[in-house]
C-alpha cells in the first residue's frame, strides 16, 4: 500500500501550512485549524505528527523524542510512522536532524537556526484549569487580560511558600500572548528564550496550534520578590556524570534503590565515550 | 495555450513552503524561493509559487490587475475563489506597487481572531541592503535587520506604522522580486529609513 507523500492530502497540508504562517506572523497566539484523524489515539501525538507532515520534504532527516529519550515506545512509532509514510531519513542524533518532534522536553544539545522543533501539546490554552469556557479564554487572551495566571501563582506563593509549577509553566511571548510551553519542565523553559531555531506547536484533540519564532523574548511569569527559579538537583548522571542536564529518577531494583540519569538519552550518549576517555 | 503549473506539485510547493516558513520567521532577510512555475503576466513567477503551494479552493485571493489570462490561470490550477473587494481577500497580490490600494484596505482580523486577516504579496522591484535602506526589529531578528525594498510607494512605510498600533491585529506582507522573497510579519518594526 502506499500512501500520499508524508500521509496527509495536499489539500491538508495546504491548510495546515497557512495556519502555520498566521503562527509565526502572531507570536504565541493559537491558531484554530482542522485537524484530521490520524493512525494514533489522541494524546500520542497527533497535533505534532499533524506539523510535522506538513513540514517534511523528501531531504529531511527527522529525529523524535519522548522527554527527552529516543528510544521510547510513542518516540519510536512516530519515527517509524514518518520512515514508512515519508521515506525521510531518522535519527537519534540532536546535530544531524533538520526537524524534530519533541513530547515534553527540549534537547539538552543547543538548536541551530536550520532546525525546526515540533511540540506535541496536550492542552494548548494555558488558563483552561481557570477557566474552562473557551468563548471566555479567547476573550482574556483578545483582551491580555492574565490576571487570573497571577493569582494562581500567587495562591502558590501563600500556600507552598514558592510557585509549586514545575511544569508546563506559562510564557509571556513577546510581551503579548500568554503561552503554554506544553508540558516542559520548567527547567526548558529558558531555551525557549532568543532561540536560534523556530519552535511550532501542535495540539490535535484540541485543534490548536501556534508558534515562538527565532529569537523573540519569551519570559516565564514570574513576581519580583519570587524570581523565575529552574530545578537544580543535588546529584549529577550517574552515566554521564552531566551536572547540568535534566534528571530522570530512576528505581533499579525491589529495595527501592534509584539514580538519576538524564533525560535525554542523545546526549547522555554522546558524552558517556568521553566521560570514559 | 495555458500555462504549466509546478512540475511536481507536492514536492515543489513542499520545498517552497519551507523557505516561507522561514521567511516568515525571519523577517526582511531575503531568501531563496527554490522551485518557480510559469506565469502569465502580469504576475511575477515567485508570486505565483506562493499562491500555488498555499492557495486552493478555501480561499480566497484578490487580484490588483485581474488580466483575464492570470485569472483563468489560476482558476485552473489552484481553482482558488477570486474577491471583488481588498477586505474580502485571504490573500492579495500586488502586481503594480505605485498605485495599491493602502494597506487598511485589508482584512486585519479581529482580536478574537487576529489569523483571519490578510497576507498581501507585494512584487517589487528588488532588495538591497546599503542605499535607502531601512531598519527592522522584532520577533525573529536578533538584533537589527537592514534592508531595502524597492518600488514601493511614497508613505508607505508611515501607513504600516500606524497600523502597528492596532496589534495583534494586521496584515503580514510577502515581497518578491525575481527568485527571492522577503516576509515581514506585523510585529516586524520599522525603525528608520
Amino acid at each position: 500500500m502506499t500512501y500520499n507523500f508524508a500521509f496527509l492530502d495536499e489539500d491538508t497540508k495546504r491548510m495546515l501550512r497557512r495556519a502555520l504562517l498566521k503562527a509565526v506572523a502572531i507570536p504565541g497566539y493559537q491558531v484554530p485549524f482542522g485537524s484530521r484523524e490520524m493512525p494514533l489515539p489522541y494524546g500520542w501525538g497527533t497535533g505534532g505528527i499533524q506539523v510535522t507532515a506538513a513540514l517534511l520534504g523528501p531531504d529531511d532527516v527527522l529525529k523524535v523524542i519522548d522527554q527527552g529519550a529516543d528510544d521510547t515506545t510513542n518516540a519510536v512509532n512516530i519515527r517509524r510512522f514518518f520512515a514508512r509514510v515519508a521515506g525521510v531519513a531518522t535519527t537519534e542524533h540532536t546535530v544531524d536532524a533538520t526537524i524534530i518532534q519533541t513530547r515534553h522536553r527540549i534537547p539538552e544539545t543547543s538548536l541551530r537556526e536550520d532546525q525546526v522543533l515540533v511540540f506535541q501539546v496536550p492542552e494548548p490554552e494555558p488558563l483552561r484549569t481557570l477557566e474552562p469556557r473557551e468563548a471566555e479564554t479567547r476573550t482574556l487572551h483578545a483582551l491580555a487580560d492574565y490576571g487570573l495566571m497571577h493569582v494562581k501563582l500567587y495562591e502558590d506563593i501563600a500556600q507552598y511558600g514558592h510557585i509549586a509549577t514545575s511544569y508546563d509553566y506559562p510564557v509571556l511571548v513577546d510581551g503579548r500572548y500568554l503561552t503554554s510551553p506544553s508540558p516542559i519542565p520548567k527547567f526548558d523553559n529558558p531555551k525557549l528564550h532568543q532561540s536560534p531555531a523556530l519552535m511550532l506547536f501542535g495540539a490535535g484533540r484540541e485543534k490548536r496550534l501556534y508558534a515562538i519564532p527565532p529569537y523573540t523574548e519569551v519570559e516565564s511569569l514570574a513576581f519580583d520578590d519570587h524570581p523565575f527559579e529552574i530545578q537544580r538537583w543535588e546529584h549529577q548522571c550517574e552515566l554521564c556524570g552531566s551536572g547540568e542536564s535534566y534528571l530522570d529518577e530512576v528505581i533499579v531494583d525491589d529495595r527501592g534503590t534509584r539514580m538519576f540519569v538524564c533525560s535525554d538519552t542523545d546526549f547522555c550518549g554522546q558524552r558517556r565515550p568521553e566521560a570514559r576517555a | 495555450m495555458m500555462l504549466s503549473a509546478f512540475a511536481n506539485p507536492v514536492f515543489d510547493s513542499q520545498r517552497n513552503f519551507r523557505e516561507l516558513l522561514q521567511a516568515m520567521a525571519r523577517p526582511a532577510a531575503p531568501r531563496e524561493l527554490p522551485v518557480l512555475p510559469p506565469s502569465p503576466a502580469p504576475i511575477a513567477p515567485a508570486a505565483m509559487a506562493i499562491l500555488l503551494t498555499l492557495c486552493d479552493a478555501t480561499t480566497s485571493v484578490w487580484l490588483q490587475q485581474p488580466q483575464p489570462t492570470a485569472v483563468d490561470h489560476l482558476r485552473f490550477h489552484a481553482g482558488l475563489k477570486l474577491a471583488e473587494r481588498p477586505e474580502d481577500a485571504d490573500f492579495a497580490l500586488i502586481t503594480d506597487p505605485t498605485s495599491m490600494p493602502p494597506l487598511d484596505a485589508f482584512a486585519r482580523g479581529d482580536l478574537r481572531y487576529p489569523d483571519r486577516s490578510a497576507s498581501v504579496i507585494v512584487q517589487v522591484a528588488g532588495f538591497g541592503a546599503s542605499h535607502g535602506a531601512g531598519k527592522f526589529s522584532g520577533p525573529g531578528i536578533r538584533d537589527v535587520e537592514t534592508l531595502a525594498i524597492e518600488g514601493l510607494p511614497h508613505g508607505f512605510w508611515q501607513q504600516r506604522a500606524e497600523l502597528a498600533s492596532q496589534l495583534p491585529l494586521g496584515v503580514d506582507l510577502y515581497f518578491v522580486a525575481a527568485h527571492q522573497v522577503v516576509g515581514l510579519p506585523r510585529t516586524t518594526r520599522w525603525l528608520e529609513g
